[in-house]
C-alpha cells in the first residue's frame, strides 16, 4: 500500500480512471449502436478529436500557472480563415511554410494575451474575455463577411484531413491525429521533464514563492500563452483541412470545448497541477460523448452544449470533494520520525492530525 | 576576528513619514548566530527586505566581505549566498520536497533528471540529519517540515547568510527543538544566521549574540554570555517595564458554560470544564496542543462531533458563529489581519459587523448615526488612537487594530468571551493595557477564556488553568497550584519528579 | 461643515468616478460635434432602449462582483428565460404562466449557480461558465434552429412602446433597480455583508456574517433579474431564436468593471457604474454615427474592458513612482504607521 502511495500521486489515479471511463462509454456505445466498432467510427472520432485535444494541450500549459485562456476559439478561427485566404490566392505556398503561418498567427495572438496577463497584470479572465471579443472582430473585417469554400483549396488541403500515415486493416491513422498525438508527447515531456514546464507548476501552485524564489515568473506566463496561442494556430490549421469552408463563426464555442477537456481531464482550476496526457484524455471523453451521442437519434444534437456544462460542473465537482480526501488519505502517515545518532533529529508529524488550515496546528 | 560576511554600515530608510532605520549598522560573522530582537516597528522586517533586495536603503551601505555592494533584487540577494525564510513557508505544495529544494537553480541542465534530483535532494536531507521522502508532495508535509525543506533549499544554493524571520511561531516545543539543532549544524557549517523572535527565550536558547532594535534604532548588540533578558527588555521597550500585570481576584459568579466531554475526530477528544462569571479560565499547552481548534469549536466554526456544551442547563448545538453569537459566546482571533479585520474599512464599520442587525432600521438600512456613536464609545473607553471612527483601519498601527478587534466582540455583549492569543505580536505598553482590560472584563463579570503560548502571561491572568496536550486535556490546575513547572510537565504529558523541565520541554536534572 | 462636504467631493473627483465623469463629457462632446440632433432628450432616450436589457443586469452584476464573484451566465439565462416564455406562448398559455417561466427559469438557474457556488464551494468562475454552456444549450434544445415569433400583440406593444412618457416599460423597471440598487448596497446592511464578504470572506465568517445566504441570495437574484431582462428582451425584439442574447456577459462585465468595481471584490459603487453605463452606451452611439459595424463594436468593447483593468493598474504604477506627492496627502490622514 505505501509503495503504490509512494510512486503515485492521486492525481495519476484521476488519469486512469478516466481511462476506465473511456472503456466503459466505448462499451456502453457499442451497445447501442450500430456498427459502432468499425474503423469508420474511429477514423472520424479520432479526428474530431484531433483538434481540441491540441488547444486543449495549450490550454493546459495556461491552467497551469493559474491562469484561464477564453481566447482560443477565436485564435483557431482567425487563423483557420487568414490560411485559407492566403491559400485561396496563392495556391502554391508550401504546406509547411502554412503550418508555420499558422502556428505564427497564432503564436502573435496568443503574445497579446500574455502581455496584458503577464506584464500587465490584468486578471486572464477579463484579458481573454476581451480578447475573444477583439479577435473575432477581427476575423469578422479582415473576411469581410466572406466564406472561404474548399474547393478554393489546394489539393493537399482538400485531402488534408483524410490523408493516412498508415492503416491497419479499416482503421487509419490519419495525418491531424498524428499530430495531435505528437503534441500531447511532446508537451508533456516538456511538462516532465524541462526546467520551464516545472516552473509552470510552480507558479500556478505558489506565486508569492515563486516570486521569491527569483523565477522570470512574468516571461514563463507570457510565454504559456504564447504557447497556447501557437497550438490554437496549429488547431487552425487542422480545422481548415477539416473543415474546408470558414464561415466567420469558425471554432466559435470551441473555447468550451477546450477548458470542458482540460477540466474533465485534471487539470486544477487553481493551477499547479494536470497533465497533457490528462488534457488528452478528458478531450477524447468529450470527443467521444459528443461523437457518439450523435448516432443516438433520440438524443437530438442540440443536446450537446448542456451536456458539456453538465460535465465541467461534475468533474470540477468531484475534484473538489474526491480529491480533498485522497489527498488526506495520501498525507496520513506518510513520515516518520528517524533518529540518527544521539542527538536524533527529524520532523515529527503526529499521525492522527490532518492539519489544520486555520490554526496550522495550534 | 574575522570579515563579516555581511554587513550593513548606517543604514537608514524612510516611508513616507516613518523613518523606519535610522542609522543602524549590523555585522553578521560566519558561524555565528546573530539574534534581532525588538518590539513591532523597531524595523527589524524592514533591515530585512533591505538585506534581501526588496528595499534600497536611503543612506548607508552594503558590504559583502568587506566589499560595498547594491542588490538591486531577490535574485540578486540569492546571488550573493542571502536567503531568508519566514513564517509563511515558501514552497510549492504541488511539487514533491526534492523539487522544491533544487526549482530555483538555473544550472541544473537542459533536461530535469529525476533520478538525480531525488539523490541530490537526499544527501542534502542527510546532511542536515533530516529523513524526509523527497518523493513525497511538499502538501502534506508539516509546517515545521515545510521549514526544513527551505533550510534544505537554501543550503543547496550555497547559503552564506541565512535569516530567519519569526520561523518559530507556530511550531510546537519538539519541532523548534529539531529546528534548532538544524540551525546550530548549519552554523557549524559556517553559514551566518540572523535571527528574528519574539520569545525572549527562545531567542536566548539559540543566539551567540544579540541585537536590540528600538523605534528603528540600533540600541545594543551583545554577545549572549554577557546578556540578561532584564537588559534586554529594557533595552527593547526603554524603560523598565513589569511585563505582566498582577492580578487581581475577581468575585467569581454563576455558572456560566459547562463542557463536557467535547471531541473532533483527529483534532481533539474528550475536553471537559466549566466555567463561571467573572472568571479568567486559562488555556494553556504548547504550540500543537490544539486549543485554538476547541475555540473554534464553541464558537460554531469548526463544530465539534461528540460531547456537549451546556449553557443555562440546556445543551446547545454549536454549528455556526451565529449560533455562538446568539448564546453570548465571541471569539477573538489571534489572526487578526486574516481573520479579524477588513483593513480597507472604518473602524465604525468594523466593530459593528457581528451586531449589524442592530443597527438597521425596519427597512434595513444602516443607522450610521448610532454605529458611529458606538463606535466612538470603545474609541475611548480602549483608548484606540486615531482621529475618528471614520478612519480606515489600515492606518492604524498593530496594537490600535488589536483593540478595534476587541471592541468589535465587547460590542456584541458577550458572556463568554474568548481570547486567542491576544498579545501576540503587540509592543509591551498595549499588552499591559489589554492585561488590565481583561481584568475589568471579570470584575464586570464576563466569562474568559484565555488562550495563550506564553506561560507567564497564562500564570499572571487566569483564575483556572487548563492543560491541553495534542488534542487531550492533561489537567485543570487552580490559580494556587499552578507553577511554571506543574503546568509545563502536564503539558508535556510526562510526570517526572527528579526532572526540571525548562520552556522547552528540555530536561536538566 | 461646509468645507467637509466640498474635501468630499474633490476626492471623489479625484477618484475613479471623476475619470468617468471627464471621459462622458469628452464622448458626449465628440458625439455632439458629429450630430446635431446628439443631445436631444429624444436621442438620449433612444440610446436607453437599445441596450436597456443589459445595464439592467450590469445593476446586478456589480453586487456580484463586489461580492468577490462573478456570474458569466447571465447572457445564457437570459436567452433560457426568453426561450421559456416564448415556447410557452407558441403554445397558447396563458400570459401569468409564461411569464412565470421565465421568470422561474432565471430563478432555478440562480438556486443551481448558488448551490454549487455558496454550498458547496466551487469557484464561481467555473460554476457561471459551466452554466453559460450549460444553460445556453438548454437554450438550443428548447428552440433548436428555428425563431420563435408566435408573441401576443400587448407582450410586443409592451417590449417597444413608451409606457409612461417616453419611457418604455424596461427603462422604467431600470431606473426603479437603479434607485433599489444604489439604496441597498451604499446604506444598507445587506449591501455591507456585501462589500465586507467581497474584502474577506474568512473575515466576515469569523465576524458571525452568514456568507451561504448572501451568496446565495446574489445568485439567485442574479438569475431573476437575468430572467426578467431576457423576456424584455424579446418583447423588444419580438422575436426569440437559440442565440438570443448571445455573447451578452461581455458587455455587461465591462460595464461593472469599468465603473471602477474591482474584479477582485471588496471595491466599487452603484454611482460609477451608472456612469460607466452613460460611457457605454455614447460611446455605442458615436460607433454607430461613424459607421462602425456591430462586430466591430464589439471588438472596442473587448478592448475597453482590457483598458478599465489596465489603466488603475498601470495608474498605480505611476502613482508609486510620483511618491512624493502622495506622501504629504498620507501626511494629513495618517495617524500611525507601522515600519
Amino acid at each position: 500500500m505505501n509503495w503504490i502511495r509512494r510512486r503515485f500521486r492521486p492525481e495519476q489515479i484521476r488519469e486512469w480512471v478516466l481511462i476506465l471511463l473511456l472503456i466503459v462509454l466505448i462499451l456502453s456505445f457499442g451497445m447501442v449502436i450500430q456498427d459502432y466498432y468499425t474503423g469508420r467510427t474511429f477514423n472520424r472520432i479520432s479526428s474530431s478529436i484531433a483538434i481540441i485535444a491540441v488547444m486543449a494541450v495549450g490550454e493546459t500549459l495556461v491552467f497551469l500557472t493559474r491562469n484561464y485562456d477564453l481566447s482560443v476559439g477565436s485564435i483557431t478561427g482567425f487563423t483557420a480563415y487568414f490560411v485559407g485566404m492566403q491559400l485561396t490566392r496563392n495556391a502554391n505556398i508550401p504546406p509547411l511554410a502554412v503550418v508555420l503561418l499558422a502556428i505564427g498567427i497564432g503564436a502573435l495572438m496568443g503574445s497579446v494575451n500574455g502581455l496584458l496577463v503577464a506584464y500587465g497584470r490584468i486578471p486572464a479572465v477579463i484579458v481573454t474575455l476581451g480578447t475573444l471579443a477583439l479577435y473575432r472582430t477581427m476575423l469578422v473585417e479582415y473576411s469581410g463577411a466572406k466564406t472561404i469554400l474548399t474547393s478554393d483549396m489546394p489539393k493537399w488541403m482538400q485531402d488534408l484531413s483524410s490523408t493516412t500515415l498508415f492503416s491497419i486493416g479499416q482503421v487509419d491513422l490519419r495525418l491531424i491525429v498524428a499530430i495531435a498525438l505528437a503534441v500531447v508527447v511532446l508537451f508533456q515531456l516538456v511538462l516532465t521533464y524541462l526546467p520551464y514546464g516545472r516552473r509552470l507548476y510552480a507558479i500556478g501552485s505558489n506565486p508569492d514563492a515563486a516570486r521569491v524564489a527569483g523565477f522570470p515568473a512574468q516571461r514563463i506566463v507570457f510565454l504559456a500563452f504564447v504557447l497556447s496561442g501557437a497550438l490554437s494556430g496549429l488547431a487552425g490549421f487542422m480545422f481548415l483541412g477539416r473543415f474546408g469552408t470558414i464561415t466567420v463563426v469558425a471554432a466559435q464555442g470551441s473555447e468550451m470545448q477546450a477548458i470542458a477537456a482540460v477540466v474533465v481531464g485534471g487539470v486544477s482550476t487553481s493551477g499547479g497541477s494536470g497533465t497533457a496526457i490528462g488534457a488528452f484524455l478528458g478531450a477524447a471523453l468529450i470527443g467521444l460523448l459528443e461523437q457518439s451521442l450523435r448516432r443516438i437519434p433520440a438524443i437530438s444534437e442540440f443536446w450537446r452544449d448542456a451536456l458539456l456544462g453538465m460535465l465541467i460542473l461534475l468533474a470540477v465537482a468531484t475534484d473538489l470533494v474526491i480529491m480533498k480526501r485522497l489527498r488526506e488519505f495520501w498525507a496520513r502517515g506518510e513520515l516518520r520520525v528517524e533518529s540518527s545518532g544521539p542527538e536524533g533529529s527529524g520532523m515529527e508529524q503526529p499521525t492522527q492530525e490532518a492539519p489544520h488550515p486555520a490554526t496550522g496546528g495550534k | 576576528m574575522k570579515t563579516p560576511i555581511l554587513e550593513t554600515r548606517h543604514i537608514s530608510k524612510r516611508f513616507d513619514m516613518t523613518q523606519a532605520l535610522d542609522d543602524v549598522s549590523l555585522a553578521l560573522y560566519p558561524g555565528e548566530i546573530h539574534a534581532l530582537v525588538g518590539e513591532n516597528g523597531a524595523g527589524k522586517s524592514t533591515l530585512i527586505k533591505i538585506m534581501t533586495g526588496v528595499h534600497r536603503p536611503d543612506q548607508g551601505e552594503i558590504l559583502l566581505d568587506g566589499k560595498p555592494i547594491t542588490i538591486h533584487n531577490s535574485q540578486e540577494a540569492q546571488a550573493y549566498g542571502i536567503a531568508a525564510i519566514y513564517q509563511e513557508p515558501m514552497i510549492f505544495p504541488d511539487l514533491n520536497v526534492a523539487e522544491n529544494i533544487f526549482i530555483s537553480h538555473r544550472s541544473r541542465g537542459p533536461v530535469v533528471r529525476w533520478g538525480k534530483m531525488y539523490r541530490d535532494a537526499e544527501a542534502i536531507l542527510a546532511k542536515l540529519d533530516v529523513r524526509l521522502d523527497a518523493r513525497m508532495p511538499a502538501r502534506s508535509l508539516t509546517l515545521a517540515a515545510q521549514q526544513a525543506v527551505e533550510i534544505a533549499r537554501a543550503i543547496s544554493l550555497d547559503v552564506r547568510v541565512l535569516i530567519m524571520d519569526e520561523p518559530t511561531s507556530s511550531l510546537s516545543a519538539h519541532e523548534v527543538t529539531q529546528l534548532f539543532r538544524l540551525v546550530r549544524s548549519l552554523r557549524n557549517q559556517g553559514v551566518a544566521i540572523l535571527f528574528i523572535g519574539h520569545r525572549l527565550e527562545e531567542v536566548l536558547e539559540i543566539a551567540d549574540r544579540v541585537t536590540v532594535l528600538r523605534d528603528g534604532k540600533w540600541i545594543s548588540s551583545t554577545p549572549r554570555s554577557q546578556v540578561t533578558p532584564e537588559q534586554v527588555i529594557r533595552d527593547m521597550v526603554g524603560r523598565q517595564v513589569e511585563e505582566f500585570f498582577a492580578k487581581s481576584t475577581a468575585q467569581r459568579g454563576e455558572l456560566l458554560m459547562s463542557v463536557r466531554n467535547l471531541g473532533k475526530e483527529n483534532v481533539f477528544q474528550g475536553i471537559s470544564f466549566d466555567i463561571y462569571r467573572g472568571e479568567v479560565l486559562g488555556f494553556a499547552g504548547l504550540i500543537g496542543a490544539r486549543r485554538t481548534d476547541v475555540a473554534l469549536a464553541l464558537f460554531g466554526i469548526e463544530p465539534a462531533d461528540t460531547g456537549e456544551i451546556i449553557l443555562e442547563g440546556k445543551s446547545r448545538q454549536i454549528r455556526s458563529p451565529e449560533q455562538a453569537l446568539q448564546l453570548g459566546i465571541a471569539y477573538v482571533t489571534e489572526d487578526r489581519r486574516n481573520l479579524g479585520l477588513i483593513m480597507p474599512m472604518t473602524i465604525a464599520a468594523n466593530i459593528s459587523l457581528p451586531t449589524l442587525p442592530r443597527y438597521l432600521s425596519r427597512l434595513g438600512l444602516i443607522r450610521q448615526g448610532r454605529e458611529q456613536a458606538d463606535a466612538e464609545e470603545y474609541r475611548h473607553r480602549l483608548d484606540i488612537r486615531a482621529p475618528s471612527v471614520r478612519v480606515e483601519l489600515e492606518k492604524l498601527s498593530g496594537g490600535n487594530q488589536q483593540k478595534v478587534v476587541l471592541s468589535k466582540w465587547l460590542n456584541a455583549n458577550p458572556r463568554l468571551l474568548i481570547l486567542d492569543e491576544p498579545t501576540r505580536g503587540i509592543d509591551v505598553r498595549t499588552k499591559a493595557e489589554v492585561h488590565h482590560m481583561i481584568n475589568d472584563l471579570a470584575a464586570q463579570g464576563l466569562g474568559i477564556l484565555l488562550i495563550s503560548s506564553d506561560l507567564p502571561e497564562v500564570l499572571a491572568m487566569s483564575d483556572r488553568i487548563l492543560v491541553m496536550r495534542e488534542g487531550k486535556q492533561m489537567g485543570l490546575f487552580n490559580r494556587a497550584e499552578a507553577t511554571q513547572e506543574t503546568i509545563m510537565t502536564a503539558a508535556m504529558g510526562h510526570y517526572n519528579s527528579t526532572h526540571t523541565w525548562n520552556d522547552r520541554g528540555e530536561a536538566r536534572p | 461643515m461646509f468645507q467637509r462636504f466640498l474635501t468630499a467631493l474633490w476626492e471623489r473627483l479625484k477618484s475613479w468616478e471623476g475619470l468617468l465623469l471627464i471621459l462622458l463629457l469628452a464622448i458626449i462632446f465628440v458625439n455632439s460635434r458629429l450630430t446635431p440632433a446628439y443631445l436631444t432628450f429624444e436621442n438620449q432616450v433612444n440610446l436607453f432602449e437599445l441596450y436597456i436589457e443589459k445595464i439592467i443586469v450590469a445593476l446586478i452584476m456589480a453586487f456580484v462582483i463586489i461580492n468577490g464573484e462573478i456570474d458569466l451566465s447571465v447572457a445564457s439565462v437570459m436567452g433560457l428565460a426568453a426561450g421559456t416564455m416564448a415556447i410557452l406562448f407558441e403554445h397558447g398559455a396563458p400570459a401569468p404562466l409564461a411569464l412565470l417561466s421565465g421568470l422561474a427559469a432565471g430563478v432555478i438557474c440562480g438556486l443551481f449557480n448558488g448551490f454549487w457556488i455558496a454550498y458547496v464551494g466551487l469557484p464561481s468562475l467555473v460554476v457561471t461558465l459551466a452554466g453559460l454552456i450549460g444553460y445556453r444549450g438548454l437554450v438550443y434544445v428548447l428552440v433548436r434552429d428555428r425563431s420563435i415569433t408566435a408573441f401576443p400583440d400587448w407582450l410586443n406593444r409592451l417590449g417597444q412602446q413608451p409606457l409612461i412618457g417616453p419611457f418604455t416599460l424596461a427603462m422604467l423597471i431600470f431606473f426603479a433597480l437603479a434607485i433599489i440598487a444604489v439604496i441597498i448596497l451604499q446604506y444598507s446592511g445587506f449591501g455591507r455583508y456585501v462589500y465586507v464578504i467581497g474584502n474577506s470572506k474568512e473575515v466576515a465568517r469569523y465576524s458571525g456574517v452568514q456568507v451561504h445566504r448572501v451568496k446565495m441570495a446574489l445568485f439567485v437574484t442574479s438569475g431573476t433579474i437575468a430572467a426578467l431582462a431576457g423576456m424584455l428582451y424579446a418583447s423588444r425584439l419580438g422575436a426569440m431564436r437559440g442565440s438570443t442574447a448571445e455573447g451578452f456577459e461581455l458587455e455587461i462585465i465591462t460595464m461593472v468593471l469599468l465603473g471602477g468595481v474591482s474584479i477582485f471584490g471588496g471595491k466599487g459603487s452603484i454611482w460609477g457604474v451608472l456612469l460607466s453605463i452613460l460611457i457605454i452606451l455614447n460611446l455605442h452611439n458615436g460607433m454607430g454615427l461613424a459607421g462602425l459595424s456591430g462586430h466591430l463594436r464589439a471588438g472596442v468593447i473587448g478592448i475597453l474592458l482590457i483598458l478599465s483593468v489596465l489603466v488603475p493598474n498601470l495608474a498605480g504604477k505611476v502613482r508609486e513612482s510620483l511618491g512624493r506627492q502622495r506622501r504629504l496627502q498620507r501626511a494629513v490622514e495618517t495617524v500611525e504607521i507601522e515600519a
